[in-house]
């Protein structure tokens, strides 16, 4: 097995696992039905082909910069030319949109080699646009970071902390805790089930099933850390049993 | 008197109702005790310790041991950990003059004051953190102990204000705001039953919401 680490960064990121209407939420982290239709999409299939083995995939993302939540009340039109020739401006439905501002994350597939490296080449060469959950959030920077033989859990454990040196200086602690949110292994038991596994982005069934997920925290170096965490008061060791 | 530490895990439901209002964490722990009355030993006194978002430790200092079961399934760690008491009368008893420990408290600096159109003075809590640290520099001396001049400033008390709020909870149709500090120092003790009298009936207002338990532990570094 090996794994290509990818990152996400933006301006604006959006990542919808239960939008329904004319509300579109956006969760804290990439999903993953989001990332494999950012990578079908970079691959050049369309919304009707198969995903196929894109679906064996395990993922996991890890919350470099949580950034922070943006509503957006829209209000879109859209010109129409009247028979006459007179421009008209049509309303679409009033939405509510959800963004986050100024996130990254580290986001990881695991897969055969030969599906991650062809999954490396493409978001390097991308045939359709990328974006990060919306069409209107590109991404800043490259968004492949390489391919590796460790394992998902290992890379999301190891991969040097990418919030901006802005964020990292803001946090004073040599080591910093972020959170994960990953696929559960078959022998885990999963506390929580999001209906984020993607079966087919068809615009006309549209349909995903349920993913086990499980959240989990690792403990990441901060290069411009200064102090160590503050030592804990602990009235306990004195008292002798 | 017992010292009682138990985990919380902020994570559960029932531990964010607890943490949002002191009034609900109140009754959870006095729910430990089958008689929460003050004795002549002293009376129940806890606080909140909150090191990051996932690491939340409650302290209760107590005339009779606690059974926090109800606590533990509510907003602990139910199959891994429960709580941990252990006897406060040795480090009690053991106490002299002129020992230096380090500490730690959580405390509601209030001066009474009036405003203009207040017909009677009411307790006003302090804000800034000079007045917090000036508020227990004052009161030092008749709680029996001296703050340990600072290792690195010069002839400045070896005492910080670590974390600082204003806390506005419901208590009945009612609100309660309360300000707040948790101070952490070095402390040399100079009267030793006015020192036990703080430690087993803490100190200053707010009792009931997690203020006025002052702990021990051994003097870290050169202190």
């Amino acid at each position: 097995m090996s794994v290509v680490a990818l990152r996400l960064a933006g301006p604006l990121q959006a990542w919808g696992s239960g939008s329904r209407f004319v509300r579109r939420s956006t969760d804290i982290a990439p999903t993953k039905s989001g990332i494999i239709g950012m990578i079908a999409a970079a691959r050049g299939l369309r919304r009707t082909d198969p995903l196929e083995k894109l679906l064996d995939l395990s993922f996991g993302v890890r919350i470099d910069q949580p950034g922070q939540l943006l509503r957006d009340f829209q209000t879109a039109q859209r010109p129409r030319r009247d028979r006459n020739g007179d421009l008209d401006w049509q309303s679409l439905p009033l939405s509510t949109r959800y963004y986050l501002t100024d996130a990254t994350f580290l986001a990881v597939l695991e897969g055969e080699r030969a599906l991650v490296e062809g999954i490396d080449e493409a978001v390097r060469a991308p045939h359709f646009p990328l974006y990060l959950g919306r069409r209107s959030c590109p991404p800043a920077g490259p968004v492949v970071l390489g391919v590796s033989d460790q394992s998902l859990h290992d890379v999301l454990e190891t991969w040097p902390w990418l919030a901006s040196s802005r964020v990292q200086k803001q946090h004073r602690e040599r080591v910093v805790r972020l959170a994960t949110i990953r696929d559960a292994a078959p022998d885990e038991t999963a506390v929580e089930s999001i209906r984020d596994t993607p079966v087919s982005f068809d615009p006309n069934h549209r349909d995903y099933a349920w993913r086990s997920v499980v959240r989990d925290t690792v403990e990441v170096p901060n290069p411009h850390g200064v102090s160590d965490p503050a030592p804990e008061h602990d009235p306990m060791t004195v008292l002798g049993g | 008197m017992f010292l009682t530490k138990m985990q919380i895990n902020p994570r559960r439901r029932g531990a964010q109702q607890l943490l949002s209002s002191p009034q609900a964490m109140h009754a959870a722990v006095l729910a430990g005790f089958p008689d929460a009355r003050p004795t002549e030993d002293g009376r129940i006194l806890w606080r909140l310790d909150t090191y990051a978002t996932h690491r939340v430790l409650l302290f209760i200092a107590s005339p009779d041991k606690p059974d926090l079961t109800h606590l533990v399934e509510q907003a602990g760690w139910p199959t891994t950990q429960a709580w941990q008491t252990a006897a406060y009368d040795g480090l009690l008893g053991s106490l002299r003059a002129g020992q230096r420990w380090q500490f730690r408290l959580t405390a509601n600096p209030v001066r009474s004051g009036r405003r203009e159109e207040w017909t009677e003075t009411k307790p006003l809590g302090h804000v800034t953190v000079e007045q917090q640290q000036q508020w227990l520099l004052d009161r030092a001396e008749r709680l029996g102990f001296r703050i340990a001049p600072s290792t690195t400033g010069a002839g400045e008390p070896d005492l910080a204000v670590v974390d600082r709020s204003v806390r506005r909870f419901g208590r009945g149709g009612a609100s309660v705001t309360i300000s707040m500090a948790t101070f952490d120092g070095h402390l040399d003790i100079e009267d030793v039953d006015a020192m036990r009298r703080s430690l087993t009936f803490g100190i200053g207002r707010a009792k009931a919401y997690g203020c006025g338990l002052l702990t021990l532990s051994r003097p870290g570094g050169a202190g």
